[in-house]
């Protein structure tokens, strides 16, 4: 059989519209008798408020302020667990939750109609530290325990290992928060058809998902809700979780109007979730010959309000703590912890992106301790075809982690080893300042 | 509420303007000249670049009133009826567009540092770029697109 598709060169269907600006992201379509939406949001990362919208809708050009009781069904949604409110109806508990959303005939009449909306907030006692949110007299941020998930893997006999190992390192890594930034802020269109159906335009990784949600937020059954994927600028997991599509729903069905909103890119910021900040806490050991024995290791996400994928994304973290490395005894715990933070959720790695931090500076300072060179070591514990994980899966298919490791090799063989005469960044900016003079010369 | 003359992609057009609207509004809004995108609304990302009298400027960063009577290219100006222009071409045939929402951006911006300098090199070429972001972060392919136009183009002239 000839592949059509695979090995071969094959141009984006979607290329030319790119290319030459006719591909339609949300924020490019336009409906006649429109009406835009905006979001009021919370300044406060744990608070009980009550809020008071009279003023607002009072002024010319507001049709509509919607606040969590023009929720016609369940006020919740989320990825895994239902536990973010679409619109907050009491509480808050992160800086940027959704209050209330103002619905005018123009968007700076909406953005203006924010301000008069009037918010008495009662603050609680907030905690954004995941190794405090642990403890039991942690301020709750759902229910009784601020432990979302916790992954455990019991392999071997570490702490005999330990006794018997030739060098341990032990140390802590902590990775941040990250924001994807993908280039289009979000953004939406909704309309009622004719015949009843709510159709919802944004840009989305997961329509089947946000067409679940809505039905519940709305009452409504699924068949009923329509969700169009228009171009999509960009998601990286930042637009697995819902933001606007429940506003855009239930504003559209109130006013019977289509209704556009349009975040611009600090409420893009404040409206979706984060890459979780992850800690990790690593104790490796390796025998005289590099040899790794065990590694026991604690740990901590940050999933900040709301759980969204922390289950799957502190799983994947607490199996790939071990690296691409055989190592027979493993001890890991891994814990998703909710905390009053920006939320997290997906982002390029789901989990796997944080680990190496921790563990590839663990086999540098192994194979430092050993008077190895870092390659060597790595060699000497590579996952293999036939290797056996932490997890007891058995490496079945390719793994060329080998012939990775020796194309690196001889990549950085290539450049001499940095001189200690040197000083390299005055050298860098010294040459980065030459090159700029002779681009503006020839350039501008 | 104030009227400007300016041309638009060739074309000499009037329009009505408030004081505090951008040339990205009026693009946008008032042409409905949608491929011109806003990314941050504060100079950063490049997705709201064109030519403004022939000079690459952030369409976010510049007031609608200053375009008064100049000549303004969007990426909907680009190539000729049908045909594409070379650098959008070789940004599809080399794989340099992903999510696309930087690519109209991208291909002005191209097109001013080929303009200036016909012949670029890989580090020009990046130089060129450096005001555009891609977040799918393909510059590789773009870098390598930029190139290739630049070759067909003096392969034609």
């Amino acid at each position: 059989m000839a592949f059509k598709v695979i090995g071969e060169n094959v141009l984006r269907v979607d290329g030319h519209t790119k290319v030459t600006g006719g591909a339609k992201y949300p924020a490019d379509l336009a409906l006649e008798n429109m009406l835009y939406g905006k979001t009021l949001r919370s300044t406060k990362a744990h608070a009980n408020f009550t809020i008071d919208t009279k003023k607002a809708e009072n002024i010319h050009g507001v049709v509509g302020v919607l606040t969590a009781k023009d929720i016609p069904g369940k006020n919740c949604h989320g990825v895994l667990f239902k536990d973010h409110e679409a619109i907050c109806e009491s509480r808050v508990r992160r800086i940027g939750d959704p209050m209330a959303v103002v619905i005018a005939e123009s968007e700076r009449i909406a953005e203006k109609a924010l301000e008069s909306i009037e918010v008495a907030y009662e603050e609680l006692a907030a905690v954004f530290d995941p190794e405090e949110a642990m403890k039991e007299e942690a301020p709750k941020i759902h229910g009784e325990d601020n432990t979302v998930f916790h992954f455990k893997i019991r392999r071997g006999n570490v702490d005999k290992a330990f006794e018997e190992a030739a060098v341990i390192v032990e140390d802590t890594y902590y990775t941040g928060a990250v924001d994807h930034a993908f280039l289009q802020p979000e953004a939406g269109i909704a309309y009622e058809e004719e015949d009843g159906t709510l159709t919802v335009i944004a840009a989305t990784q997961y329509p089947h998902f946000d067409r679940m949600d809505i039905a519940g937020a709305m009452g409504m059954e699924e068949e009923e809700i329509r969700i169009i994927n228009p171009a999509v600028g960009g998601a990286f997991g930042g637009r697995e979780d819902l933001t606007l599509q429940i506003h855009l729903a239930v504003a559209a069905k109130k006013f019977k109007r289509p209704i556009k909103m349009v975040y611009d890119r600090k409420e893009s910021f404040l409206a979706h979730c984060k890459r979780h900040p992850i800690t990790m806490h690593c104790k490796t050991a390796a025998d005289k010959d590099g040899k790794l024995l065990a590694l026991k290791t604690r740990i901590v996400g940050d999933t900040g309000a709301y759980a969204s994928w922390a289950v799957n994304v502190l799983r994947k973290a607490g199996v790939h703590i071990t690296g691409p490395y055989e190592i027979p005894n493993v001890w890991v715990d891994s814990y998703a912890v909710y905390t009053n933070n920006p939320f997290a959720g997906a982002m390029r790695g789901f989990g796997a992106t944080q680990p190496p931090i921790a563990h590839e500076q663990q086999m540098d300072r192994i194979a430092e301790k050993l008077g190895m060179d870092p390659f060597s070591i790595r060699r000497k514990n590579l996952f293999t075809l036939g290797s056996k994980t932490a997890t007891e899966q058995v490496l079945r298919e390719s793994v060329p982690l080998g012939r990775c490791l020796d194309a690196l090799e001889a990549a950085m063989n290539e450049k001499p080893l940095p001189d200690e005469n040197i000083n390299y960044l005055e050298d860098l900016k010294e040459r980065q300042a030459k090159k700029e003079g002779a681009w503006n010369e020839k350039n501008r | 509420m104030k009227t400007i003359n300016l041309k638009i992609n060739g074309r000499k057009r009037q329009i009505e303007i408030e004081e505090n609207e951008r040339l990205l509004d009026i693009i946008r809004e008032g042409f409905h000249l949608t491929g011109t995108k806003e990314g941050c609304g504060e100079g950063e990302c490049g997705a709201c670049s064109v030519l403004l009298n022939g000079k690459l400027v952030n369409a976010c960063m510049i007031m609608a009133f200053q375009a008064e009577d100049s000549e303004v290219i969007t990426i909907e100006g680009l190539g000729e009826n049908e045909k594409l222009d070379p650098i959008q071409q070789a940004f599809i045939d080399t794989g340099a567009v992903q999510c696309g929402f930087c690519t109209p951006g991208m291909v002005l911006s191209a097109k001013a540092l080929l303009m200036k300098n016909p012949t670029p090199t890989k580090q020009e070429i990046r130089r060129g770029i450096s005001g555009n972001l891609c977040r799918c972060t393909g510059y590789e392919k773009i870098v390598e697109a930029v190139e290739l136009a630049a070759k067909r183009i003096a392969e034609t002239d």
